[in-house]
């Protein structure tokens, strides 16, 4: 095989890997029943049984777009914008705090309105950020493990965001978006007693972010013991996990749950994957859980692939989409099931919210075009067992 | 080490998903019944009340309240105006009514609105509002069995007349069924009956309901004609003692609660009690005929009018002079009345009047009965005595009246009286008086309903009616007044009596106040009436003028 074959061409990728879409179409047809199901009653109470199906299809369909778009451009062009993309996601995140632009729903400002929908900034600012540090990383690999700078550095850039996302205020996804960098950071070959250190001193500072804000400390402290206040502090939880107790192993059968009548706020958003848990049982949440695992071990898989070929850019860019998505379906489950304080965190493919679904759909097209152009070098590098050739963006 | 963070979540994850759907579903399943498992309670019918005749006097027809949940509803306060609107309401008092039970999940809006404004309510689609099925009582006959029947609460609860007294039979047992709520308190599924409702036992009534409108319509008109300010009637059948009619005037229509007022309540007939004047001298005639010292043609001296008794005197209209018994009654002397009765102890006075039920009351299921003042005869002066001849110092209610009645005509025999159909005859009977005093007395009151007695305005053609008038000054704060309560009582056909009949008139200030002339014409229409319906064998041959019948005939078309 002749080396002139770029691998950045779309034309000679291979066919998208089967192991990443498959289970993502499976989420998001799991998720669109799921949310019509949870949402009819809600929805009709208000006189359009179909209201959020129907927004959760037009969701879907630029989703979708989303998806195909993000699947056409090249990983190069992701490397090169980086930068750029981090001062869209500061952007987005100033902008939704002012006021005019950013609208308020229930004490957070996390939305920018277009017309009929909203956008929800840190759903964005969260690819965004992730596709710099995964650049950063690239770029500053091995000052990484000798000097303390470049680490504080990317450190002060998160720190920003994070402060940002906090003023919404947006814990969850401040939480999920420092966990995953971090990890990335980590996944980078930061030294690491340096990097024990480091997470100390960010855990240290979310126990006082928590400990200073009254209604973080009560929503942490409901979450401990839902049953001490059922009715007021711990409503929603007791209702979620009478949900998911009434599920038992094969569920009380698609659409004939009764927490989704009013009794569990939030049925088709956050909260959906209770009623998943009360419709389809422990063998539903089973097949979720192991869905999502799929995703997320082939994302690793692919990220190791991709450091073996030392493509850093993509195999951290990998391993961080990898972690966000597992890591942000944890949560919400966690949420769901009572051992994670109630966050405001949506299960990735599945809850209604158009921003989440827009997003999760452009980072599984990213997570199958980084396997598309590592499949094509890994694949042009086996028979020829030729050394390492720079692709997109191995050198600044 | 990321990998294994990653793995160790998911493991966790998966080991509480474990523990919430298997290990801890019944805690968890417990509590998630404990607030959408809900005992709801199963309205029973009602039972109906029916005439004799299987005619609906009450019925319960469903209908529909609306209700809301304060705490929801209050949250649309912008949607108050035009909910208020359809259900007729001021939003301020609407608004109110939601302010006061703001921390409740229930208030009524609107009870017991028509079928076509609970669909509109419900078109509206306003959070938090939703209809409860309930039972209302509907009264066909309206006020001409009002206050015999009483009424129902909104809750279909008897709260007057036999409603209230046979609340506990018509209510039935409401039936208990298990369902599932949605949080806003609207079932989403029944899972079982855990009871099943028993619905009311059926009330069938003694009244007719044809004789009951016929004696309504005459006491109503006798009461405008005469414009009095009320009147009672009630008519019994002799040989089962069932009441057949009683009716009252005023009256107002039950259906309409807004009527609704005390004075259009009262069973006249038996919550108000009067001294019952001339009406029973037939029995102190009757005790004297039981004590073989009078005959009908025993001459009795009542000249001249007035009799002296200690320091009181008792008189008459006129003086009747020399008459026998039977003319005491036609007459309706007082004088004659008191002679008899001071010639032989007050104890047989007093206990002819205490068996035929003066004093007690009959207790066979009215609210508010009186039983009327009848005084030990130990406690009577001599003109207490004397008084007690001819219908004074003593109380007693219509019913009671109708009731002593009924027994002349059952020739001396008591029967329990009944609201109730009777579908045997009653055992309990009691002989008061012989066969043969009850017809002589019979015989006697007949002549008042004569051209030459105090009442030939009771008669009733084709028919013999045998009867007796009263005209009883009324006591007002104890003093005997120029008001009068006119009454007529009286029985046909009066050789072989099927029905009895007391009207009473109070307070007639239209000139005219003798019951011959007040009472004694509505007596007419309504026995008439009821001995046509009843198809009663005419007992006396009618001189018919053939010409006036076939004049008749030639007008109806």
């Amino acid at each position: 095989m002749l080396k002139t074959a770029t691998p950045r061409s779309p034309t000679s990728l291979p066919a998208p890997d089967l192991w990443l879409w498959l289970p993502g179409v499976l989420l998001l047809a799991l998720g669109l029943l799921m949310l019509t199901s949870a949402s009819i009653p809600e929805a009709a109470r208000q006189g359009q049984p179909f209201y959020f199906v129907i927004r959760q299809c037009f969701f879907l369909g630029v989703a979708l777009l989303a998806g195909l778009l993000t699947y056409r451009i090249s990983l190069e062009s992701w490397y090169r914008y980086g930068p750029w993309l981090l001062f869209a996601a500061i952007l987005l995140l100033v902008l939704v705090l002012l006021p005019g632009i950013g609208r308020e729903v229930k004490g957070s400002a996390r939305w920018i309105g277009l017309g009929p929908f909203n956008l929800q900034a840190s759903e964005l600012a969260k690819l965004f950020v992730l596709v710099y540090v995964a650049g950063y990383l690239q770029r500053h690999r091995i000052a990484l493990q000798h000097t303390l700078e470049t680490m504080i550095r990317l450190l002060v850039v998160l720190g920003l965001v994070a402060v940002l996302m906090l003023l919404e205020p947006d814990f969850g996804t401040t939480v999920v978006l420092m966990i995953t960098a971090l990890g990335l950071v980590f996944l980078a070959g930061v030294n690491v007693w340096r990097f024990a250190a480091l997470q100390g001193l960010v855990i240290i500072a979310m126990g006082l972010l928590i400990y200073s804000s009254e209604y973080r400390w009560a929503r942490l402290i409901s979450f401990m013991d839902p049953w001490a206040d059922p009715f007021n502090k711990g409503f929603q939880l007791t209702q979620a996990l009478i949900a998911i107790g009434r599920g038992e192993l094969f569920g009380v059968g698609l659409g004939a749950s009764i927490q989704k009548l009013s009794y569990l706020p939030e049925a088709h958003t956050d909260f959906l994957f209770s009623i998943l848990a009360e419709e389809l049982g422990l063998i539903g949440v089973l097949v979720t859980i192991g869905l999502y695992a799929v995703i997320v071990y082939r994302a690793f898989a692919l990220a190791a692939l991709a450091e073996q070929l030392e493509q850093y850019f993509a195999a951290y860019l990998a391993y961080g989409l990898g972690l966000w998505i597992g890591i942000q379906a944890l949560f919400n489950m966690g949420v769901n099931m009572g051992v994670l304080p109630t966050k405001g965190l949506t299960l990735p493919l599945i809850s209604y919210g158009g921003s989440s679904l827009i997003v999760m759909c452009v980072a599984l097209a990213l997570l199958i075009r980084i396997n598309g152009e590592i499949q094509a070098l890994h694949d042009a590098e086996k028979p020829a067992g030729a050394p390492v050739r720079a692709v997109a963006g191995a050198s600044p | 080490m990321v990998v294994g963070l990653l793995l160790v979540g998911t493991l966790g994850i998966l080991a509480r998903a474990v523990y919430l759907q298997i290990l801890n579903k019944d805690f968890l399943q417990d509590q998630g019944y404990e607030r959408f498992l809900r005992v709801m309670e199963i309205p029973a019918y009602r039972g109906v009340i029916k005439d004799r005749h299987g005619e609906p006097l009450a019925v319960s027809s469903p209908v529909d309240s609306v209700w809301a949940n304060p705490k929801k509803l209050l949250q649309y306060s912008d949607r108050l105006g035009e909910l208020a609107h359809t259900l007729g309401i001021k939003t301020a008092e609407l608004e109110q009514r939601l302010q006061v039970k703001a921390d409740k999940e229930f208030a009524y809006l609107r009870r017991q609105v028509p079928p076509e404004i609970a669909q509109q309510v419900m078109d509206l689609h306003i959070p938090g509002v939703a209809l409860q099925r309930e039972y209302r009582r509907y009264y066909p006959t309206a006020e001409v069995t009002s206050h015999l029947l009483g009424f129902t609460d909104i809750d279909d609860i008897g709260q007057e007349g036999l409603e209230l007294t046979f609340n506990k039979s018509l209510q039935g047992i409401p039936g208990k069924k298990r369902v599932i709520k949605d949080r806003l308190g609207r079932t989403v599924e029944n899972l079982e009956s855990v009871l099943l409702p028993v619905p009311g036992q059926t009330l069938v009534l003694s009244i007719d309901r044809r004789i009951q409108y016929l004696a309504y319509r005459e006491l109503k008109a006798a009461v405008q004609e005469n414009k009095a300010s009320s009147g009672t009637a009630v008519m019994l059948d002799v040989r089962t003692g069932e009441i057949l009619a009683m009716v009252n005037q005023p009256a107002a229509n039950p259906n309409d609660r807004n009527q609704l007022r005390s004075e259009f309540l009262r069973n006249r007939s038996v919550t108000d009690v009067y001294e019952p004047g001339s009406t029973v001298k037939p029995f102190t005639i009757a005790m004297a005929l039981e004590s073989g010292a009078y005959r009908p043609t025993t001459l009795i001296n009542t000249s001249p009018g007035i009799l002296k008794v200690g320091r009181n005197r008792v008189r008459d209209v006129h003086n009747y002079g020399l008459i026998d018994v039977a003319r005491v009654i036609s007459k309706s002397s007082n004088v004659g009345a008191s002679k008899i009765a001071l010639s032989l102890p007050a104890e047989k006075l007093w206990d002819i009047y205490r068996r035929l039920g003066f004093g007690s009351a009959t207790h066979i299921g009215f609210s508010g009965e009186q039983s009327g003042v009848l005084h030990h005869y130990s406690h009577w002066s001599a003109i207490g005595h004397a008084n007690h001849s001819f219908g004074y110092g003593f109380s007693v209610t219509s019913l009671q009246l109708a009731q002593a009645y009924a027994v002349l005509a059952a020739d001396g025999i008591k029967r329990p009286l009944s609201i109730l159909r009777l579908d045997e005859p009653p055992r309990n009977e009691e002989r008061i008086m012989s066969a043969a005093t009850a017809r002589q007395v019979r015989t006697m009151m007949e002549a008042v309903v004569s051209d030459k007695g105090t009442a030939p305005k009771a008669a009733v053609a084709g028919y013999q009616v045998a009867g007796k008038t009263g005209t009883v000054h009324k006591i007002v704060d104890g003093r005997y007044t120029t008001r009068y309560l006119s009454l007529f009582a009286g029985m046909a056909p009066a050789d072989h009596p099927r029905l009895v009949l007391v009207v009473v008139i109070d307070d007639p200030r239209a000139g005219h106040h003798y019951g011959g002339q007040v009472a004694a014409p509505a007596f007419s229409a309504i026995m008439s009436g009821a001995l046509r319906l009843l198809n009663v064998t005419p007992d006396v041959v009618p001189t018919v003028n053939m010409a006036s019948v076939a004049a008749d005939r030639a007008r109806k078309p």
